[in-house]
């Protein structure tokens, strides 16, 4: 086990940059998502980890030990990747097998270690078949396996779950994170569904063209997003823009056009963003962030009313109530959010 | 709904002749081979059991004399073992050369790719006969070989009217084919499950013999069917690179059937010769079919 260190790296494919002066760290134990839409740079961070690919800049440890410019197969990392890449020539307990073969541990201990992990991801019984005659989610667990067996310092997940049916996603998403705390293993695990990231990390990264925006846990993100685009990113997001006024109780006091709302934050800048959620919006809380608009559009998504409601100066506001609070298009409505739900931005954020 | 089923009972009250496009689609190709290649093919078979007539082809007369003659004599056993051991040499040379070209076709990126498909496929553009009349230049006595080692002087080299010379021109003209079928196979293996290898431990010179080299298995049996049967059924290049010293089965067979006119015996060696060749097939067959019970069928 070892925390995974990355300071300034830097990859460049021609003349794209991947990934630009990543300053990273993970530590022990961690399950740490990198987040962001594709094309952020983060399975090119996940391949400089594994050694598939060296950085241009900057340096990668493992603990103290630096492994910048160590090939693939000295690092002792476990990946399972998108499409399992699994050995079509080799069976379950073939696959399972070659990252302790290949360390030249005598068969008789190969041989228990791989019934003992099969065990341990319900795959007993499936030894001898090949990786065709099996279920995405059996692969899944064979890729897993195979990973975990040769007990990595590291385990990587390449957005593992991304070919599977989405009950199926929904339940390993649980078994992975159990999966991860029964080892202890530092993780890192790459996704662009949030909704991932969200159940299974102890921290989240937020990656956006190769930049890293925010490292923080989960309700972290969500509630106290850095910049717009976090904000935007990670959730559903209605933005008044608005000039701070002043600051009162700890809460900055902000002139928007649909009024003067107090919310929190930690910025510096005048010009901000306030940054509402679309929950955080309610008809009667009592409190002094009133904002009144008319009903647009309403859509019922069952658990929840999808409303569009117009507010003063062209403000459109997502809000979503709970179905016992009905409002119907037309009608006029009065929405309030406590301060502490919403968070302002710098406006160039 | 209503939609729908008006659909189905427009395709049930389809006319006969549009049921079966794909039957239509073959339909040329195969009268082609029928009137080609079967027919002919059949009438051989009929012909290697008639008996052979003084001052005509043969006379309708039925035997198994010629097939007597072919299997009884040790002459002829020795030339099938020479064709078969000949086909069975330059298949592994195409694989032992093609395999390190295919390998880097597979792996070229950009526009080296295409270059080197080029490159390798450019010589079919030449028929077997000129090349090896190109092979003749270079390997004989007189050849430009052979000149370069009298001027360093060097002994002169035996490079033609041998088995070696044969040997030569075969891997040579069949080495694309070996090529493009082990390209192909190298193709399909996902890089991931290379460097999921890499990840596990295994060195780069490991991760090819564990999985690279058995992943393309099918594309080295598939090219290796080519080349042998195609080496086996060689005329031009043996006449031209092994003259008479090196005999193999089919320019025995088009002795018997030009030079001798025995057309029933010439048959009957064309059917031996490809009796083995299917036997050889389907024991190969049955090994590739092992080797690669991991394919999903």
């Amino acid at each position: 086990m070892a925390s995974i260190q990355l300071e300034g790296v830097t990859k460049r494919f021609g003349r794209v940059v991947a990934v630009q002066g990543l300053t990273l760290h993970v530590r022990e134990g961690e399950l740490l998502t990198l987040l962001g839409p594709s094309g952020c740079g983060k399975t090119t961070t996940l391949r400089l980890v594994a050694g598939f690919v060296t950085p241009e800049e900057g340096r990668i440890c493992f603990g103290t030990r630096d492994v910048t410019h160590l090939p693939p197969e000295h690092r002792n990392v476990g990946i399972v990747f998108q499409n399992y890449a699994l050995f079509p020539h080799m069976t379950v307990a073939q696959n399972v097998a070659f990252g302790l073969e290949v360390r030249g541990i005598a068969t008789s201990q190969v041989r228990s270690r791989v019934s003992e992990i099969l065990e341990r991801v319900q795959l007993r019984g499936l030894e001898d078949r090949y990786p065709h005659q099996l279920s995405g989610g059996q692969q899944q667990r064979v890729a897993l396996a195979r990973a975990l067996v040769i007990n990595p310092q590291v385990l990587l997940l390449d957005e593992p779950l991304a070919n599977l049916d989405a009950k199926l996603r929904e339940e390993m998403r649980f078994y992975i994170r159990d999966l991860q705390r029964e080892f202890g293993i530092t993780t890192i695990y790459v996704t662009h569904d949030q909704a991932e990231a969200m159940v299974l990390a102890d921290r989240i990264a937020l990656l956006r063209d190769g930049v890293l925006q925010q490292v923080a846990p989960p309700e972290e993100i969500y509630r106290r997003p850095q910049s717009r685009w976090v904000a935007d990113f990670v959730g559903l997001c209605n933005f008044l823009p608005g000039r701070v006024l002043g600051r009162e109780d700890g809460l900055l006091v902000v002139d928007t056009p649909a009024g003067v709302v107090r919310c929190s934050g930690a910025v510096e800048a005048n010009r901000v963003l306030v940054c509402v959620r679309p929950e955080s919006l309610r008809p009667h809380l009592g409190g002094r962030n009133r904002i009144v608009g008319v009903v647009r559009e309403r859509t019922f998504l069952g658990n929840l009313l999808d409303l569009r409601v117009a507010c003063p100066a062209g403000l459109m506001l997502r809000v979503q109530l709970s179905p016992s609070e009905d409002a119907r298009p037309g009608e006029p409505l009065q929405l309030e959010f406590r301060p502490e739900d919403a968070w302002a931005v710098a406006e160039d954020s | 709904m209503a939609h729908a089923a008006e659909l189905g009972r427009r395709e049930l009250r389809r006319p006969l002749w549009s049921v079966r496009p794909a039957v239509l689609l073959l339909l040329p190709a195969g009268l082609f081979l029928v009137v080609f290649f079967l027919v002919p093919y059949l009438n051989m078979v009929r012909m290697s059991f008639l008996t052979k007539a003084q001052g005509a082809a043969f006379t309708n007369v039925m035997t198994l004399e010629n097939y007597l003659r072919v299997l009884g004599d040790a002459f002829y056993w020795r030339v099938i073992g020479r064709t078969f051991w000949l086909a069975g040499l330059a298949t592994v040379f195409t694989v032992l050369l093609g395999y390190p070209l295919a390998y880097a076709i597979a792996r070229a990126s950009g526009p080296r790719r295409p270059i080197l498909l080029m490159l390798l496929l450019a010589p079919l553009l030449v028929g077997a006969v000129v090349r090896s009349y190109g092979w003749m230049i270079l390997l004989g006595r007189v050849g430009l070989i052979n000149q370069m080692l009298r001027a360093l002087g060097w002994r002169e080299a035996e490079l033609m009217y041998n088995t070696l010379g044969v040997l030569i021109g075969l891997v040579h003209v069949y080495l694309p084919f070996m090529v493009l079928a082990v390209a192909g196979a190298l193709e399909q293996i996902q890089a991931d499950v290379e460097l999921a290898a890499r990840s596990l431990g295994a060195s780069p010179w490991r991760t090819f013999w564990r999985v690279t080299w058995p992943l393309s298995l099918p594309g080295v049996f598939s090219g290796g069917i080519l080349v042998f049967v195609l080496a086996l059924s060689a005329y031009v290049i043996p006449i031209l690179l092994g003259g008479n010293n090196v005999l193999v089965m089919p320019m025995l067979v088009v002795q018997m059937l030009l030079d001798a006119f025995n057309w029933p015996l010439g048959s009957a060696m064309a059917m031996v010769l490809f009796g083995l060749a299917c036997a050889v097939l389907w024991a190969y067959v049955k090994v590739m079919n092992r080797a690669l019970r991991w394919i999903p069928r």
